[in-house]
């Protein structure tokens, strides 16, 4: 029951249009319970022939006047009681995202995005239920219903009321009991249906393999299963609602019996006049619709109950990283870090992710980092961005422990490329100058041409304002990539970090972008602004091979460390992946690199490779 | 003429499932007809009790007791006959859904791989899911309630002109404005709708992609700005919903008012007629009521418009896909030669698109027990070779033949089953290791299974799962890792005991320990069978008896790796370059 308060603050607070829209659709219902009392008096009217035509005027004029009012009252209620809680959704999503930019990696590696789109989606419509619609009905309804038991048991006679009423009363009572169970089957088809989906989808994507296998007709008997179990379930499902879609007439034209048997007795012994009788007829037919409503509003109530409390549980979550109590190092960062016997372990976790990690990048230096998938070298790149808080006195950034700068301070001074190259589906503008409100159509060209991807955006039909599709769809992954690392240039921060941001690179313009991004972070390069500390994390050496020191993770421990050319003299893991990687490893000495440099190869940086590797090659020889 | 194509098409592809149904659609028809009258013969009873036997000399009770007990067992039988109805339609509905969405699909898997290679999976999952689902609508909102309300407004009419003609037509004046108010309210419901349904989708997209990349949002610090960028999105969904939702209320309220209006017609011009004893009390009332019933039934026809639009939608975008023709076909009576895995590639060409060719005059003999190796850059041809060899494709001339017999007079089943191939993204569904690699055909032994899997090296790291075997993989194996996953469709492509082996950069995207594994697998997998392996790597072909080196379509160099280095030509040069070209984007 505690996610009701967001409703009841939130109808507190408005309040005044609450009292309007309501007593505007109470009286609307009011007024329109009168009308059949009005037919009755009209009949009484027209028996005893005491009826002149101003006075038949008079009732004609009388419902022409009461259905305008009602009809306009009513309406401006409900307008006004469905325009809040329009905005209540619209608030709530506002909040939900709010919320969600505010927590960390954890939150989203337990929630799947599918979920929580689901609580800004159907949750939030949900509420918006309650307090629109939930609540004309309900104020309609019980209006309408009390003022008509009122008139009929006041002036006519309660028994009659009973018999008439007594059936249609149930109608609240089947909405209650019938309708949890047609939901719940409700609920039962649609995950018939999902399971459907679920099994296409799979047989969609996975099309080669199955014509592969020419296993067509396993997979047709599959779907034919899921789509019987489909029918099934709505068999149920139908079963049940046809069941209340047949109970609630039923039960009116009980009331309606009662009404037309006893009633018409009563006429006959003179208890109660014909009029009285007409309008019991007429309050049958019109009680219908708002009692099935009053009914619908204790299936909505429950409902909302749970989405509210899902929705509240959602905006108390607090965030696992937050800036720290106490006084913080508000100053902008320069480059420096220091890592010193990081250990680290996700929290549920009883497994250490990063054991006893020490290592040092200042300004203008680069460090690679080299790892098997689940080695924790993207563990690292988290810690450092503190998307997860790392241990105390262990990660320090111009000296002072990381935990200490404010969590905006820190993330204007890094940079980063996700290992997908994830963009936004705006313009490539946009998507490049995304650190800015505005981008600046000029840096982000530069940015561009270090990456080599101005020749591939030239060549869309409208160049920089190309909208590059949901996740970036209409773009290769080597130009997501290129595109995700000149937006990490174009925020020009202190720190540059690239989580395997080249893998679908090829290798020629990989050296390429390596190159001049060297050139750009190289002291006394004639690039302006300060020097930054790159770090490159990947599985392909080639990427970190020019770093000034590379570092080699194995299971969360550093195992080798050093430049390039001292890892490949060891002859260890790193030399014997680098020339697996190269193709290399079983062949001889390859008589063939000397001439290389006559050959044309037209890449202007491979001389340089091939020189590295060789000189690699001639220390291993010594 | 657009709209009226589409509806043509909606008819066509239900017509042939109605028609099926004729007998049961009646049925309902007829129940329906029946529910209606015993639900509107209310207010004439109600006159029959005030004129017979109230207004008259002698009030007689006992006649009315007697007609509410006879209403009684009517009401009964409308319920019974109510509920009975409800489920027949329905039940229609549901199997001419059934055969629809299996109809659907089969033709799907019919298709060659053009089909999916030009279509995309979400277009095809909107087919075989939402457009279907929309025709389910069709019956289940649409069918039940444009019956009832049709009947209901007949009915209803036929009853006024029984009771009073001249009355009755007066009534029936109301009709065209009621209907002209239906129309142009459907009309505008119909584009706000639409609105909101889009501006909705935009607050969806943007909430999709802004949640699973959120971290970036994060690290660039810019959560103040997406937010500002929901705002805008969520404000024009809220202006949209608020529009839509007044209109929504207007068409209800006028509806209401033009009852109220219309009774007091009555009240003024029938009221003259009582007094003036042209028509008797009873008859008055009796307009009343009916009037009263008039506006329900076009209220809740025009609502389903809504459903009737995305139906004919939907069914015109199914028949689209079933009209498709599926390219690559069986031969009448084709059988399968005696397998020994020789593969001949006879001057072949392909293009995927006219005009295009991106294979040209290919040609190549593969030896029973060969193993060939493919390198070249991304476009080169390399895929699209193992295309023809599997015909997902035919060629575009020449010719692919496999043991003596053109593929193309091969039954394709026997084919793909001669024809192995293991790719680099591992396709497994849900359900358990053991049916994963068996692809659920259970008559294949679980010894079988086993075998496969000890002979891959995959049954350690399967024992380890919590059930071995029989653990369920859920979302398509993500819990295993690549390399795992590339095990189980080795072990999948053993069961099947093809002759020929491809290996399509199927150890791309392992990282070099894995493939240490994976290429001891390929050792035992490939003794005895013609393997075509597709590198990504050099180290990968290297010990290939052949390698063909494709450059734009072509084999530019074909041999061994001592004979192709010794050339010093193209394969020369990417082995020195050290790294083949992933990808050229």
């Amino acid at each position: 029951m505690k996610g009701l308060r967001i409703v009841v603050s939130y109808i507190r607070l408005h309040w005044l249009f609450y009292l309007v829209g309501i007593s505007m659709v109470a009286g609307g219902s009011l007024l329109a319970a009168q009308i059949p009392r009005l037919l009755g008096s009209f009949t009484d009217s027209l028996r005893d022939g005491r009826l002149g035509s101003s006075e038949m005027a008079g009732y004609a004029g009388l419902i022409v006047l009461i259905g305008l009012v009602r009809v306009s009252t009513g309406w401006g209620g409900r307008v006004l009681v469905h325009h809040k809680g329009r905005q209540l959704t619209y608030q709530l999503r506002q909040q939900l995202f709010e919320k969600w930019g505010t927590l960390s990696p954890s939150y989203y590696h337990r929630h799947s995005v599918g979920d929580m789109i689901s609580h800004a989606l159907s949750d939030v419509e949900v509420v918006r239920e309650l307090v629109s619609q939930g609540i004309n009905q309900a104020v309609s309804g019980l209006a309408m219903l009390l003022a008509a038991i009122y008139i009929m048991a006041m002036h006519v006679d309660w028994r009659l009321t009973l018999a008439g009423m007594g059936p249609l009363l149930c109608i609240p009572l089947l909405v209650k009991w019938l309708g949890p169970q047609i939901r719940l089957q409700s609920q039962r088809s649609q995950e018939a249906l999902g399971a459907m989906v679920q099994t296409t989808e799979e047989v969609i994507e996975g099309i080669r393999a199955v014509k592969a296998f020419g296993t067509e007709h396993v997979v047709i008997s599959r779907f034919e299963k899921r789509v019987d179990t489909i029918v099934e379930e709505k068999m149920r499902f139908v079963r049940l609602s046809a069941l209340f879609g047949a109970l609630v007439p039923l039960m009116v034209n009980i009331g309606f019996i009662f009404v037309l048997g006893y009633g018409g007795f009563l006429v006959t012994q003179k208890t109660i006049s014909l009029g009285d009788f007409v309008a019991f007829t007429l309050y049958v037919a019109l009680l219908r619709m708002p009692l099935e409503q009053l009914g619908n509003v204790l299936n909505i109530v429950q409902r909302s109950i749970a989405s509210l409390n899902r929705i509240d549980e959602l905006l108390r979550v607090v965030p696992e990283v937050l800036d720290r109590k106490g006084p913080l190092l508000d100053r902008p960062l320069q480059g420096a870090l220091c890592v010193k016997s990081l250990s680290f372990r996700y929290p549920e976790s009883d497994r250490d992710i990063l054991s006893d990690i020490s290592f040092s990048v200042k300004p203008g230096q680069t460090l690679g980092i080299i790892g098997e998938m689940g080695s924790g070298k993207s563990t690292l790149a988290n810690l450092l961005l503190r998307l997860y808080d790392p241990p105390d006195g262990s990660v320090f950034v111009d000296g002072v422990d990381i935990l200490n700068y404010p969590l905006s301070r820190l993330r204007e001074g890094i940079a980063y490329v996700p290992q997908d190259g994830f963009l936004f589906s705006c313009t490539v503008l946009e998507n490049i100058g995304f650190s800015d409100e505005y981008p600046d159509s000029d840096r982000a060209e530069r940015c561009a041409r270090i990456t080599a991807v101005h020749d591939n955006i030239v060549a869309f039909p409208e160049k920089y304002a190309t909208e590059v599709g949901e996740r970036g769809v209409r773009l290769s992954g080597g130009q997501k990539q290129r595109i995700a690392i000149a937006r990490m240039i174009y925020k020009d921060a202190a720190f540059q970090i690239m989580d395997d941001s080249l893998s679908a690179v090829d290798t020629t313009t990989e050296r390429q972008i390596l190159l001049n991004l060297r050139e750009l972070s190289r002291p006394g390069s004639e690039s302006k602004g300060p020097l930054k500390a790159t770090i490159i994390i990947s599985h392909r050496l080639s990427a970190v091979q020019h770093a000034d020191e590379i570092i080699v993770l194995e299971e969360g421990r550093i195992v080798e460390r050093g430049n390039h050319a001292t890892l490949i003299s060891r002859c260890g893991i790193y030399a014997s992946q680098w020339f697996m990687q190269a193709g290399q490893s079983e062949e001889g000495e390859p008589e063939s690199t000397e001439v290389d440099g006559e050959r044309d190869i037209s890449q202007p940086d491979l001389d340089a490779e091939m020189e590295v590797l060789e000189a690699g090659r001639l220390e291993e020889a010594l | 003429m657009n709209e009226e194509s589409s509806k043509k098409g909606s008819l066509a592809t239900l017509i042939p499932y109605l028609k099926s149904h004729r007998s049961r659609l009646a049925l309902v028809c007829f129940l329906v007809v029946a529910v209606v009258l015993i639900d509107l013969v209310q207010p004439w009873l109600v006159k029959e009790v005030i004129d017979r036997y109230v207004t008259v000399s002698k009030p007689d009770s006992g006649a009315i007791l007697g007609m509410a007990a006879a209403y009684l067992g009517l009401v009964l039988l409308a319920f019974a006959l109510t509920w009975y109805q409800d489920i027949v339609l329905q039940r229609i509905g549901l199997s001419i859904v059934r055969s629809l969405r299996i109809d659907l699909f089969r033709h799907i898997q019919r298709l060659a791989l053009r089909y999916f290679d030009q279509n995309s999976a979400g277009r095809i999952m909107t087919n075989v899911v939402s457009d279907t689902e929309a025709l389910n609508n069709f019956f289940t909102l649409f069918l039940s309630n444009t019956l009832r309300g049709v009947f209901s407004l007949l009915l209803i009419m036929a009853f006024m002109l029984h009771l009073d003609v001249s009355i009755a037509l007066y009534c029936f004046l109301l009709i065209p404005p009621v209907v002209i108010l239906a129309i142009c309210f459907q009309r505008k419901i119909l584009t706000v709708n639409t609105e909101v349904r889009h501006r909705l989708g935009v607050v969806i997209g943007f909430l999709a992609e802004n949640l699973s990349g959120m971290t970036i949002v994060q690290i660039f610090h810019q959560e103040a700005k997406q937010q500002k960028r929901l705002e805008e999105r969520n404000k024009a969904l809220l202006a949209a919903t608020i529009l839509e939702n007044k209109w929504f209320l207007l068409f209800f309220n006028i509806t209401e008012l033009f009852g109220d209006l219309a009774v007091a017609a009555l009240v003024w011009f029938g009221g003259k007629g009582v007094i003036g004893g042209t028509i008797s009390f009873g008859v008055l009332y009796a307009f009343v009521g009916y009037i009263r019933r008039f506006f329900q039934p076009i209220n809740t026809i025009s609502q389903q418009m809504n459903t009737q639009q995305s139906s004919i939608v939907a069914s015109g975008r199914i028949s689209r896909t079933l009209q498709e023709v599926p390219d690559i076909k069986e031969v009448d009576g084709a059988k399968a030669p005696e397998v020994e895995g020789r593969i001949e590639l006879d001057g072949v060409s392909l293009a995927y698109r006219p005009g295009h060719p991106v294979l040209h005059d290919i040609h190549l003999l593969i030896q029973p027990g060969e193993r060939v190796g493919f390198v070249g850059a991304t476009g080169a041809g390399k895929s699209s070779i193992m295309n023809l060899v599997t015909r997902f494709y035919d060629v575009t001339s020449g010719a692919v033949i496999i043991d003596g017999k053109d593929v193309r007079h091969w039954p394709l089943e026997a084919l793909r089953r001669s024809v192995g191939i293991v790719q680099q993204d591992v396709t497994l569904f849900s359900g358990t290791i053991l049916d994963n690699i068996r692809f659920f055909q259970s008559h294949i032994s679980e010894e079988r299974v086993r075998e496969a899997c000890q002979l891959v090296g995959a049954e350690p790291f399967i024992l380890r799962q919590p059930l071995g075997y029989d653990t369920i993989l859920s979302e398509r194996g993500s819990t295993l890792s690549a390399g795992e996953r590339q095990l189980l469709s080795f072990a999948r492509v053993l069961i099947f005991d093809p002759r020929i082996l491809i290996l399509d950069e199927a150890t791309a995207s392992l990282d070099s320990r894995t493939e240490e594994v994976l290429q001891k697998a390929i050792h035992r997998v490939s003794v005895d069978r013609t393997l075509l392996v597709i590198a990504h790597r050099l180290s990968t072909v290297q010990q290939m008896d052949t390698i063909c080196v494709l450059e734009q379509g072509r084999i530019v160099e074909s041999g061994s790796h001592d004979e192709l280095l010794r050339l010093e030509g193209h394969y020369w040069l990417l082995h020195q370059a050290g790294l083949l070209l992933d990808e050229v984007a």
